[in-house]
């Protein structure tokens, strides 16, 4: 980024004798990329934009968000809430003379992706919550995603309306059939321009090749297959087909009492189109390669960090598990998010991750309670940013963290209504583990439990992020000057 | 012992989710509930495997570890090399402050009175298992492993505070059939399960009993009839 950011800047002195107003801004990027390291974590100022989402504390149950994604262009934020619907939001296109913000996020598209189902073979109701949305590469005017609940996925599209035809000669203009005998003059329709609508229609519906709850779904980069996976399974399919797909990974005993683990995360790799990984219940993270056998069953590579003897508690299953696997954008590393942690791994090295950052390590003397009220069992989402320098994940009390993979500093912030001025620099927060509370930290008994930030995601070329609240979307950029 | 009653509350909790999972839209989490069943069977380990009751815990820390008797890791040892026992120092050292080793469940006490750290439960499969396909691991059966139970004592007073016989019954008999005796019942939102007799002694319905977890059951007779973590999860 830097460099890039240097190029221009020469290019500009090289042709004028007098610096535009735009190679000054250019001058000040580039500057701030060299000193301060280009996207160090701690040295962008987060500040407040935007929020999503009703004000009022009674949180329906059908409006928790429960996925949230960019598309591959950033100018698209998708989130799927418990009931079931899909709101997307598209980012205004910047205001030339306003260079100090960026476009806001206004609602694009709302549609109901996913009803709720009853499954009479089993009596069980299926939720229609959204599990994930994960979008197609735009290939022309129309969007495309995939949105899942539990068992069925579907793929969207997302198409714009500014025109209509009018002019016909059988239909009136409210679409009644006019008797054909009171024709007598033949014209030919014309399109009209009409408001803006955006209409989402279901494409493909991908049904009942899921017995167990679908947790992850992940675009292949052949932008042709993609993968499902549930809690014992995954699934390979093609687009364009709904009544077929392939099994790759079954690891169902063939006794149900001697489970010992399921498959938590799953995800294709973002460049080589025959590897995927999938994370488990257990701590672990398989490679598998689809090249080697039909069903990958064996993996080509295991990623397991030993345990901390000394960390022993009756616990340590629990936090162990991994909530979410995410590759880098250069396809070199992955990263895991267990409920304390955030681990890094190298491709290339099995027995250990070359990075782990404590989320919230001062929970773990209160594990016994957080099983009690079940929090232990939240699974939290992490993310990358575009240029893979900084992960983010998110904690309770509405808190979320970042973590800066250069220059190993991280940040606490808070996605909150009180500081709701847009261009107001969030302020840092910390937790106080024990001992005296400093003033301005929070003791960790303070801390609420209900508040929990599950799902983050960062623009992939911005320094934008979404962050998910219960029931609220706050969107957050960096302080341009 | 503050173990035995860390771990008695533990199973009760868990199996208050076991119950209350059974009901909840979506059906079985299996994730959720395996989880769980893995606790349920530590913390069992741990309960069955400490003696029965004691009296007070003797104030001095130190010295203490020794009268207990090695952990019973009979069990695991077929999965993996046993760990060797607790340094007899460390539990000294470690209290009153904050316990470096596993207490019971990870949380800090301050008080904690020189009990040693209860047996280990190593569950991560070693290097030679490592290279294994994908499948999960076997768990040998550990019931016919287990050394004989102590004799019971009669209903040691300072555990069982709020003992409900009429839940503890009906628990027993879900519970007798290794988890299928749970699944045979119909999900709490269409039916209420058939439990036979105890309801009316304890007066609470079963959806109550499971709210409120830390009264049901786990007496040393139930636990032993378990038939644990392995067949919690049959749900499918």
């Amino acid at each position: 980024m830097g460099g890039d950011f240097w190029c221009v800047f020469l290019w500009h002195g090289s042709n004028e004798s007098l610096p535009s107003a735009e190679a000054v801004m250019f001058l000040k990027f580039s500057l701030r990329s060299v000193f301060y390291g280009a996207g160090g974590g701690n040295d962008i100022q987060w500040c407040f934009s935007q929020v999503k989402g009703a004000v009022d504390d009674d949180v329906a149950e059908a409006d928790i968000i429960s996925t949230v994604e960019f598309n591959h262009s950033g100018e698209l934020l998708a989130t799927g809430d418990k009931g079931g619907r899909v709101v997307i939001f598209q980012q205004e296109q910047e205001n030339k003379t306003q260079s100090h913000s960026r476009g806001e996020y206004n609602v694009y598209s709302t549609f109901q992706s996913h009803e709720p189902e009853f499954d009479y073979l089993k009596s069980l109701e299926i939720e229609e919550k959204i599990n994930k949305i994960r979008w197609l590469p735009q290939k022309n005017a129309a969007q495309f995603l995939l949105s899942t609940n539990d068992k069925t996925i579907k793929l969207w599209k997302i198409s714009e309306r500014d025109k209509r035809p009018e002019g016909y000669n059988l239909k009136e203009e409210d679409g009644r059939y006019r008797d054909p005998t009171t024709v007598t003059t033949l014209r030919v329709p014309v399109f009209r321009p009409m408001d803006l609508m955006v209409e989402a229609s279901p494409r493909r519906i991908f049904a009942n090749a899921h017995t167990y709850h679908i947790n992850s779904i992940s675009i292949n980069s052949d932008y042709e297959t993609y993968l499902s996976a549930d809690d014992l399974r995954i699934n390979l399919w093609h687009l364009e087909i709904t009544d077929r797909s392939f099994n790759i990974v079954d690891i169902k005993p063939a006794n149900m009492e001697e489970l010992t683990e399921v498959i938590t995360a799953a995800e294709f790799h973002p460049n080589s189109c025959s590897t995927f990984v999938y994370s488990s219940s257990k701590g672990t993270i398989r490679l598998c390669d689809m090249r080697a056998s039909a069903l990958c069953d064996r993996h080509s590579k295991l990623f397991e960090e030993p345990e901390d003897p000394s960390n022993r508690s009756f616990f340590s299953e629990i936090i162990s598990s991994i909530s979410d696997v995410k590759f880098s954008h250069s396809g070199r590393y992955m990263m895991t998010r267990d409920y304390l942690s955030v681990k890094i791994w190298d491709l290339n090295m099995e027995n250990r991750p070359v990075e782990t950052y404590q989320v919230h390590e001062y929970l773990r003397s209160k594990l016994c309670s957080l099983y009690e009220n079940d929090c232990i069992f939240d699974k939290f989402e992490c993310c990358w940013n575009g240029s893979d320098s900084i992960v983010m994940t998110g904690s309770y009390n509405n808190f979320f963290r970042m973590f800066d993979r250069n220059t190993k500093r991280d940040i606490t912030l808070e996605a909150s209504r009180e500081n709701n001025k847009p261009r107001t620099v969030l302020k840092p927060r910390k937790v106080c583990a024990s001992g005296k509370r400093k003033k301005d930290e929070i003791s960790v008994d303070s801390l609420d439990f209900n508040k929990k930030i599950l799902h983050t995601a960062w623009h992939p070329k911005e320094n934008i992020i979404a962050v998910a609240t219960t029931n609220n979307l706050y969107i957050f950029q960096d302080k341009m000057n | 012992m503050e173990f035995k009653l860390e771990a008695h509350r533990i199973v009760s909790i868990s199996l208050g989710k076991i119950y209350s999972a059974r009901g909840q839209r979506g059906g079985l989490k299996l994730h959720k509930n395996l989880l769980v069943s893995l606790v349920l069977r530590s913390a069992r380990q741990v309960y069955l495997s400490e003696p029965g009751c004691p009296p007070e815990p003797p104030p001095a820390p130190a010295g203490h570890p020794e009268e207990e008797p090695p952990p019973r890791t009979a069990a695991w040892a077929a999965e993996e090399p046993p760990l060797p026992p607790p340094p007899q120092d460390e539990a000294g050292r470690d209290c009153p402050g904050p316990r470096p080793r596993r207490c019971c469940c990870g949380e800090n006490r301050g008080g904690c009175a020189g009990a040693p750290p209860p047996p280990h439960c190593p569950r991560k499969r070693s290097a030679g298992e490592r290279g294994q396909a994908g499948s999960p691991l076997k768990k040998p059966r550990r019931e016919e492993e287990e050394p004989p139970p102590l004799p019971p004592p009669p209903s040691p007073p300072c555990e069982q505070e709020d003992m409900e016989t009429g839940n503890v019954a009906s628990l027993i008999s879900i519970f007798g059939s290794s988890f299928s005796g749970l699944l045979s019942k119909e999900p709490k939102g269409r039916r209420r399960p058939p439990l036979d007799g105890g309801e009316a002694a304890a007066g609470t319905a079963p959806a109550e009993a499971a709210a409120e977890p830390g009264q049901i059951c786990c007496d040393e007779p139930v636990l032993r009839t378990l038939n644990p973590w392995s067949t919690a999860i049959v749900a499918f």
